[in-house]
């Protein structure tokens, strides 16, 4: 069970996150969507504390931390609350020293202090799954944008984290390259994994959340089925960042 | 050419090598090395999110910047008896330019750090690495690539500045070319010689930095 309530971030002056109470139920897709701005990004980086939220309360599973004003947590339960979840960035933000292999073995080895043969056989494993068992010992500048991203998502998966967190993992792809990054993501999705996805693709969103949540202002302003969220919503600011998207699509 | 001449180039060349091999070479290595782990240091010092660490590293750096290495020799070599710290010269002329080079160095280091995409350290600390982690396995691998020409530089200035050991009286190669002279008196032959055998070992280091830069190049898409 993973249990957001009371988040609250500001950059200076700027409020954020306002408020932001969430659910993620476990094995279920939860798609984050709405206009540039509207705080998607911040509430997922919160997720991962590579924000630290200016008050709230984030559970992962049998970790809890509250946020707020003079209250510091020590290192390791950050930590310990970081390694709930994995991180796909928009642009990948692969080790550039590491090949493939390395890439998915180093968190492995470094963090959960596994033999290098064993973290070797699950990177291995974890590259076939996202198709690139071929391209293990290529450097990320070898690999096109696509694979790169199901790299990061290898790399993700490796430390076998409850949560999955996709921050616009296809946004910086060549559109030819998006569909490799989806396929792979709905694959996840079907096995079960819990996963938390940013995107401006709503096709995903219709075919593969099972809720979908509309954010703007750092606000929560729908949340629900992708069939309510997407076809009936029922602000008219949803309706508004809907239509703008439907255009796009259009032109 | 002159018998004469030749004869002392000839005479010079060996005690030139010789000293520049035994004096010169291992004053460079050791003090670049110690200066190295010194500018690391201090650049992480200087990183920090401890006021103190960062004032001590910025106070050192703004002293070592702001006087001439030679003086700094001086007061090692000369000054410090005065307090009852006597010093032989080679332990004089190493902490003279491992400070140097910490200094230097520390603000190649730095700004090599700071070159990092912030992305890097995010997708460590994503995996769960801490901060040392990702600095030891992620950051600084990338900004040693990073640092490798400027701290080139670094180190074949020194080979050059080791020559100011001299005033020290540490028998280097500049101070073995200087007493050829005395006895000689062929200053242009003997110091263009000495000039020429320092030429070689800058040389050398020049390649040296190809070899590594072309090492270090394996990852990346340059």
């Amino acid at each position: 069970m993973i249990q957001v309530s009371g988040l609250h971030k500001s950059f200076g002056a700027q409020d954020v996150l306002k408020d932001v109470d969430l659910q993620i139920d476990p094995g279920k897709v939860l798609v984050i969507i709405g206009p540039s701005g509207s705080g998607k990004t911040t509430l997922l980086r919160c997720l991962n504390l590579l924000e630290t939220p200016d008050g709230g309360c984030i559970q992962i599973g049998d970790i809890s931390l509250s946020f707020g004003q003079g209250v510091k947590h020590k290192q390791s339960e950050i930590l310990a609350l970081r390694k709930k979840s994995g991180m796909v960035f928009q642009a990948y933000y692969l080790f550039p020293h590491m090949t493939a292999l390395q890439n998915v073995m180093e968190a492995q080895v470094q963090v959960q202090k596994k033999s290098k043969a064993e973290a070797r056989l699950r990177a291995e494993d974890l590259l076939d799954k996202v198709g690139l068992g071929d391209r293990k010992d290529f450097y990320p500048h070898q690999l096109s944008g696509g694979q790169q991203q199901r790299v990061g998502i290898a790399r993700a998966m490796a430390v076998s984290p409850e949560l999955l967190l996709f921050d616009e993992p296809t946004s910086a792809l060549d559109p030819e390259l998006v569909g490799e990054v989806l396929k792979v993501m709905k694959e996840l999705a079907r096995e079960g994994r819990t996963m938390v996805v940013v995107t401006h693709e709503m096709k995903f969103a219709a075919e593969v959340a099972d809720r979908v949540v509309m954010m703007d202002d750092g606000k929560i302003i729908e949340s629900g089925t992708p069939e309510r969220v997407l076809a009936h919503p029922s602000s008219e600011r949803a309706r508004a960042f809907l239509n703008r998207i439907a255009q796009k699509d259009l032109i | 050419m002159d018998e004469r001449i030749w004869n002392i180039i000839v005479d010079s060349f060996w005690p030139l090598l010789r000293a520049g091999v035994a004096f010169t070479v291992p004053l460079t290595l050791i003090s670049f090395a110690l200066g190295l782990l010194l500018a690391v240091l201090t650049a992480l010092a200087r990183l920090s999110a401890l006021w103190p660490l960062r004032q001590i590293a910025k106070f050192y750096v703004w002293i070592i910047r702001g006087t001439p290495l030679l003086v700094q020799l001086f007061v090692i070599f000369y000054g410090l008896p005065s307090l009852g710290v006597t010093l032989n010269p080679f332990p004089a002329a190493v902490i003279g330019f491992t400070l140097s080079v910490g200094a230097y160095g520390s603000e190649i280091v730095r700004a090599a750090i700071l070159s990092i995409h912030a992305g890097q350290w995010e997708a460590a600390y994503s995996v769960g690495m801490t901060r040392m982690q990702a600095l030891r396995r992620i950051i600084l691998p990338q900004a040693s690539r990073v640092s490798v020409p400027p701290l080139a530089n670094s180190f074949i200035s020194l080979v050059k500045d080791t020559s100011l050991a001299a005033t020290i009286t540490y028998t280097e190669m500049f101070r073995t070319a200087q007493q050829i002279t005395a006895t000689t008196y062929e200053p242009l032959v003997v110091y263009v010689e000495a000039g020429l055998i320092y030429l070689f070992f800058s040389s050398l280091l020049s390649a040296l930095q190809n070899v590594l830069e072309k090492r270090l190049d394996r990852f990346s898409a340059r």
